[in-house]
């Protein structure tokens, strides 16, 4: 590129750059018609915060409904069509989303290795049923078969696209060759007349040639259809891995370097993010046991034993005012919802407030909608999913007085902070100073973390307790407090007092 | 390049301080491997190899002093200078004259490419050199920017050995002045490592460790022609050159701008590709084992005997049937010669004798038993007149009736097999001849020296100090036929130029070098002829296409 000199470049200069990129995604995107991108390219285009979480959310979403498939070892047709299902409800509702969603998950998951294993794996079986679908559907392939063989052109086309050098070996060279592909191991007799061959170069096939799998002619591997998709599957998780250790690397840098930027905090907190019942997902999180268990009824026992600050503020504010405003509707709607409240509990519960300083009529009128709405009944009918600390904590901040959204622990000031714990009688004075300090430093998940610690004494050691999330998302938080009680109610209650040496797992650097 | 004499004298340029044991200083090493990085193996003591060659044991092969007029007369700078820097005006063809153009002109003009692309100032190269007798230091990391610099350089040091590494990022000899970890490989030729030494399982004719003769070297020409025909048919590379490595092996080098490249991953494909032997199911048992069930019961006068089968590399070895294509074509190109020189007994013997049919045929799966027990009865019987070759045929036509192919030859009906027989022993039985053959002639490589890049290999056109021979090109029309006994020491060489020079003087127009005035004339002629000429087109054509190329881009035609 650089031969063509540096007057035509200069001459366009920096104002058609993006345009280009944005452009050359948009109908160079290799994911355009068939879904399967080996994802070389960064993409270039702007999203909005909220898309950015969003598409990030929808990918994990599927991600996560594919390990959960594997665990339960579905039967392949099964797996096969849930996975279409969730492929085509989650990354199917705009053209950006894939790629995007793809580099957002990849950068948010590259920071250790046990988060890039997960992400390797996930991302692998879905590529690799991408590719599976693209080609098992061609002439070639008995059972499926619809007639046309634009499948085996789209493979073709992702193949050219991606610098897979190969050719479909013609009828005739096939049947010129027939006998050396009938005497490479492995090969079916019987299947061999509906197998289509692929000539590559023999570097592209270097573990089947290392085995002597493939037959091998003047510097080509001749490869059955089946196995170039094993090909093509090992070159995508080649080249995903080793982008994903050297994105770690390079994540440390930005995300410490821009705490105050929104990405990093966003991305460090995405695999704890929340895709549970309420958000549609496949409750792999930190949802509760089926719906119903929090409901009008019980709501305000629950929310003085159960929910972190912010929640408890929010509960508060209801119960104080009678209403909330609209950030604080969606905040803890959400959280409620995720929580598992049904869609009429959670209506009954805020109609049962609202209606002390308004009538019936006008609260059907004014909030029974948005509660539809939050519960997916309404309008786009999107899953709204309940809000992550980060997300909270980066929102706009409460106004004084009316409003009791956002995260106490960040939007607080040290004094009302101070008193409002000491107010709710959380902890000792150890406790309430640990939190403090914790404030100070804007270190609040953490803080957040310690007063789960400090009112759920010895949950670190009781079975059946899990502390992942706690200090990353509300619901979380309030899950791990339920099943703490659970557990404690089986153990017959007995106390526990060591309370002070626990610490919550996964707490995040540097946020 | 002004490298001081001294810079041996450091440690650090000797990576193999650890195989050396008996010497005080460590960078003195006495092992003579031709390929030692991958070598773990006892260096040979040169008692026991002095006499390699009886016909010329008499006279010295090999000194210091022979050495000396080796590298300042004979030593072929321009083939390995224009092979290595792998440009074309380094040669020159004129009426089909192979010749290399003047110092002069090949220094100024820097025509055809850039220097900087030129990947021979890159290349490593390394020095064994034995400043007293007895005494080696080996040198790395040496590396020159011209063919004259190279030249002074072996002239002035007289190394026994050179090596051939890869070319890298920075020139070599800078090797120091660079930050750890800077210094990487970029290409390198794909290369292979023959030797006797993994053969001594099959080895009947007596040699072991270093020693070879006519007969185990027929191994050597098996091997080549393998391997030649699986680098060219299957994986497409034009430019393979073969070499004798001036002792008991051969050395190939592939030299296509695509084998220079390869990953090293690639490497390691390739290599397996030709390897056979660690494949074995783990469903089946292996022959030795078939060998330790038989052995005491079947045969009790069966007496020991230097027949060597299911003890070594290849043993144990499964083959897929049906045979891999590359496979089938190595055994069509192992059989003919299994039967004529490995089964006589002036070859290994393996059908000549009643001892060593009766071992061959121990080695049979045990469901072919009522075979070995028929066909030892027959061979064993004074009547029996047939040849090796017979018996072979014999036998194997025997298995296949055995198993349910046609009507058996000779008398005696043919043993059938039960009608019950497992498919797996089935399989075993038809595929024991192919493995038989595999076993005993199918090329042993050292795969170690082909799967790394910066895998250290002896120069071509070196002379080995033990032997006094010199690593001379192999055509591939001789592989059968080429003669190791035949290759000129360094003692003959210096005869044949003293000779040529007494007679004829200087005044014969065809003669530019001095080693066309000895028997290197044929082996380097060939070389450059069929070797360094096509190759340096290719890569001329190469470098107009790419000149094309970027003209396109530039619009400038
Ligand atoms: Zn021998």
């Amino acid at each position: 590129m650089n031969v063509a000199g540096p007057v035509r470049s200069r001459q366009s200069s920096h104002t058609t750059s993006s345009y280009d990129a944005k452009n050359k995604r948009a109908d160079g995107g290799s994911s355009s018609s068939s879904g399967v991108d080996m994802y070389l390219d960064v993409p270039s285009f702007e999203l909005s915060l909220d898309e950015f979480e969003e598409f990030a959310l929808a990918r994990l979403k599927v991600l996560r409904k594919i390990e959960e498939m594997k665990a339960r070892n579905l039967l392949p047709d099964l797996y096969r069509s849930q996975l279409d299902a969730a492929i085509k409800s989650n990354l199917r509702s705009n053209d950006r989303i894939d790629v995007a969603s793809h580099f957002i998950l990849r950068a948010a998951y590259c920071r250790n290795e046990d988060l890039r294993r997960w992400f390797l794996t996930q991302e692998c079986h879905l590529f690799r049923h991408r590719l599976e679908s693209l080609s098992s559907r061609g002439p070639g392939n008995r059972g499926s078969g619809n007639g046309n063989g634009n499948n085996h052109d789209e493979l073709r086309d992702f193949l050219i696209r991606n610098d897979f050098d190969l050719d479909r070996v013609s009828a005739i060279e096939k049947e010129r060759l027939r006998d050396k592909l009938l005497c490479v191991p492995g090969t079916n007799p019987v299947e061999f007349n509906v197998t289509e061959y692929y000539r590559v170069p023999f570097v592209q096939a270097l573990e089947l040639v290392g085995r002597r799998e493939c037959h091998v002619s003047d510097g080509n591997a001749y490869v059955p259809l089946a196995r170039i998709v094993s090909i093509v599957a090992a070159k995508f998780r080649s080249s995903l891995s080793r982008s994903l250790a050297s994105a770690g690397v390079m994540f440390r840098q930005v995300v410490s370097r821009d705490e105050k930027t929104r990405i990093g905090p966003l991305l460090t907190s995405m695999n704890s993010q929340y895709t549970g019942p309420g958000g549609g997902g496949t409750g792999t999180a930190y949802g509760i046991d089926g719906e119903g268990t929090l409901t009008a009824a019980n709501v305000d026992d629950m929310a003085a034993r159960s929910m972190p600050l912010c929640m408890k503020q929010l509960h508060r504010g209801l119960q104080r005012d009678h209403k909330l405003k609209h950030q604080g509707r969606l905040q803890y709607g959400l959280f409620l919802k995720g929580a598992g409240m049904t869609l009429e509990e959670h209506t009954l519960y805020f109609q049962r407030e609202f209606t002390r300083i308004m009538t019936g009529e006008q609260f059907n009128k004014q909030y029974a909608y948005s509660i539809r709405h939050t519960h997916g009944k309404e309008g786009k009918r999107a899953s709204y999913t309940p809000y992550n600390c980060t997300r909270i904590i980066l929102g706009n901040p409460p106004q004084s007085g009316a409003e009791h959204h956002g995260c106490p622990f960040r939007h607080y000031d040290d004094a009302s902070l101070s008193a409002l714990l000491g107010q709710l009688k959380i902890g000792n004075t150890v406790d309430r100073d640990a939190i403090m300090a914790h404030k100070r430093d804007g270190n609040f998940q953490l803080a957040c973390s310690r007063h789960f610690e400090a009112v759920h004494p010895g949950a670190i050691a009781l079975e059946g307790v899990s502390l992942d999330g706690v200090g990353n998302h509300p619901n979380a938080w309030f899950s791990a407090s339920v099943s703490y009680y659970n557990a404690k109610s089986k153990k017959g209650g007995g106390a526990m007092t060591d309370g002070g040496g626990m610490t919550v797992v996964k707490a995040e650097e540097g946020v | 390049m002004g490298a001081p004499d001294d810079e041996y004298d450091n440690d650090e340029e000797c990576e193999f301080a650890e195989e050396v044991s008996s010497t005080p200083s460590a960078v003195v090493k006495s092992c003579n491997n031709d390929a030692y990085c991958a070598r773990r193996d006892a260096p040979m003591s040169s008692s026991k190899s002095s006499s390699v060659d009886p016909s010329s044991s008499s006279s010295v092969v090999f000194s210091p002093e022979l050495l000396g007029v080796y590298y300042s007369r004979l030593f072929p700078y321009d083939l390995l200078y224009s092979w290595l820097s792998y440009d074309p005006s380094s040669i020159v063809v004129n009426n089909g004259k192979v010749v290399t153009p003047s110092k002069a002109s090949s220094s100024s003009s820097s025509s055809s490419s850039p220097s900087s692309s030129l990947t021979f100032p890159r290349r490593e190269f390394s020095m064994t050199i034995e400043p007293s007798p007895g005494q080696e230091v080996y040198i790395r990391y040496q590396s020159f920017t011209s063919r004259d610099e190279l030249c002074s350089a072996v002239t002035r040091r007289r190394p026994t050995k050179i090596d051939i590494g890869a070319v890298f990022n920075h020139p070599p000899k800078d090797n120091k002045s660079l930050p750890s970890g800077r210094l990487q490989t970029v290409e390198r030729e794909l290369v292979f490592d023959i030797d006797l030494t993994d053969y001594d399982a099959v080895r009947n004719c007596g040699c072991g460790g270093a020693d070879i003769c006519k007969k185990c070297w027929t191994y050597m020409g098996m091997a080549m022609e393998v391997i030649d025909a699986g680098l060219r048919l299957d994986f497409g590379f034009v430019h393979v050159a073969w070499f004798y490595s001036g002792r008991r092996g051969v050395h190939c080098w592939v030299c296509d701008d695509g084998a220079r490249k390869l990953s090293n991953e690639a490497r390691s494909a390739v290599a397996s590709y030709f390897e056979v032997g660690y494949t074995s199911r783990p469903a089946s048992a292996s022959i030795s084992r078939y060998l330790g069930m038989h052995c005491v019961p079947l045969f009790p006068s069966f007496r020991a005997h230097h027949v060597n089968l299911g003890s070594d590399k290849n043993k144990g070895m499964h083959l897929s049937s049906p045979l891999h294509p590359a496979l089938s074509r190595a055994h069509e190109i192992l059989e003919p010669h299994f039967v004529d020189r490995v089964l006589p007994e002036d070859g290994h013997g393996l059908l000549a004798t009643r001892a060593s049919w009766t071992k061959l045929l121990l080695t049979l799966p045990k469901a072919a038993h009522p075979v070995a027990s028929k066909l030892e009865e027959r061979w064993r019987s004074t009547k029996d007149r047939s040849t090796p070759r017979e018996k072979w045929i014999e036998l194997k036509s025997e298995l296949a009736s055995f198993v349910g192919g046609g009507p058996a030859r000779g008398g005696g009906g043919p043993a059938k097999a039960p009608k019950n027989m497992s498919s797996i022993d089935r399989t075993r039985i038809e595929m024991w001849p192919v493995e038989t053959v595999f076993q005993q002639t199918y090329p042993r490589l050292d795969i170690n020296v082909s799967k790394m890049q910066n895998h250290l290999l002896k120069s071509p056109f070196c002379v080995h100090p033990k032997t006094g021979r010199v690593c001379v090109p192999i055509d591939s029309n001789d592989f059968a036929t080429f003669d190791p006994f035949a290759v000129p020491t360094l003692a003959r060489l210096i005869r044949e130029l003293d000779e040529y020079e007494a007679k004829s003087g200087d005044g014969d127009a065809g003669v530019v070098h001095d080693w066309q005035k000895t028997s290197l004339r044929g082996p380097f002629e060939c070389f450059q002829k069929k070797f360094l000429v096509p190759l340096l087109n290719d890569e001329r054509r190469a470098l107009k296409e790419e000149r094309e190329r970027r003209a396109a881009v530039i619009g400038d035609f």
